[in-house]
């Protein structure tokens, strides 16, 4: 019985799989270097899409800029550089390493360094707690739980 | 054979964590401050964003100062770059636009009849592009026999100044740098020789 569900979704997955295959491969193919440098850039009148796959007259016109200069013999990064210096870095599908989205960049790193410093230090700790104690039974002499737990033996005896 | 039974504020209150318990309370630190450090970063960026835009300029403040660099054959005689401080004297009328906007297609002939009409009384009409790039932008102003100065606004900034929310819009300034008015919409040039007759005899 499940076994047989099992085999539906992965049949149903692989049917589901094609056809989203097939209706991308019906859609005209993009003028690959044009398409590389509009998927780095942000359309600039749709918050949050993508220049490559916005069908709007804005993204038209850019994408019809980039063909026009790199048919004049530009380079990609003359291309964004032109982009960025008449519209902003805010085109950028990727903001500049500098400026005031620096922080964008150095927050994940400072975490990360955060993280494995705190990871580090009670690791640490861990295994300086768990060495072995000078007791010869392997309990901790001054370990006040250990004390506290005598104590109430010999009090219940 | 005798059971003690532990008190339960011994176990409650005395029993130390275990290794478990210390790893997972210090990756909780570890995580709390990584978050910290993130949230940290980003409201930074969002508070220098925010501060960039400033306010937009509500009718009777003063028009935020620019440079604008006038496309050429579109310059009425200025030069290669105005200040709109060096306006100041004229009643300036500042209208924000691009080819690929459709409203800004319905003002446009609107636009440059005022400008034919009133370029000799005190008024500039001046056309700031927006988000455009220039073959279209040309084409754009070729299409109307556009003549009134126009120019490419660099990276945003005057709309960032100005606070615009699309295009066309349009500020009305008078002669003492003062925004009069601020149309968020396509004009008719009757609107515009109503607004602009107000200003001057103002």
């Amino acid at each position: 019985m499940m076994t047989s569900a099992i085999r539906a979704c992965i049949g149903l997955l692989l049917v589901t799989w094609l056809i989203a295959g097939w209706a991308q491969a019906q859609v005209p193919a993009p003028d690959e270097p044009t398409y590389r440098i509009a998927k780095q850039l942000n359309c600039p009148t749709c918050a949050g899409r993508n220049l490559a796959d916005c069908p709007t007259e804005t993204c038209a016109q850019w994408k019809a800029e980039i063909k026009a200069q790199l048919d004049a013999g530009k380079s990609a990064e003359e291309v964004l550089a032109y982009f960025q210096d008449r519209f902003g870095p805010t085109v950028l599908q990727e903001p500049p390493k500098s400026g005031i989205t620096a922080p964008l960049w150095a927050a994940p790193v400072g975490a990360a360094v955060v993280f494995l410093a705190i990871a580090g230090l009670v690791m640490w700790r861990t295994a300086q707690r768990g060495a072995p104690s000078p007791a010869s039974d392997g309990t901790d002499a001054h370990d006040p739980f250990v004390a506290a737990l005598e104590r109430e033996v010999r009090a219940g005896e | 054979m005798r059971t003690t039974h532990l008190s339960p504020r011994w176990s409650a209150k005395c029993a130390p964590e275990s290794e478990g318990q210390v790893k997972g309370r210090s990756l909780l630190v570890a995580g709390v401050s990584t978050g910290i450090i993130l949230i940290a970063g980003i409201f930074f960026v969002a508070l220098n964003l925010v501060m960039q835009q400033g306010a937009r300029p509500a009718p009777g403040s003063p028009a935020p100062d620019f440079t604008l660099k006038l496309y050429p054959g579109y310059r009425a005689g200025l030069p290669e770059e105005i200040r709109l401080s060096d306006l100041r004297g004229n009643v300036v009328v500042i209208n924000f636009w691009a080819s690929w906007c459709v409203e800004c297609h319905k003002e446009a002939q609107a636009l440059e009849n005022v400008h034919r009409a009133y370029k000799d009384r005190g008024v500039v009409v001046l056309g700031i592009d927006y988000l455009d790039t220039e073959a279209p932008a040309l084409a754009y102003l070729k299409q109307y026999d556009v003549t009134y100065p126009n120019g490419i606004d660099l990276q945003q900034r005057i709309a960032k100044a100005y606070r615009i929310t699309g295009v066309p819009e349009t500020f009305f300034i008078d002669r003492d740098g003062i925004v009069r008015e601020v149309v968020v919409a396509p004009l008719t040039e009757a609107q515009l020789r109503a607004k602009i007759e107000a200003l001057i005899e103002d």
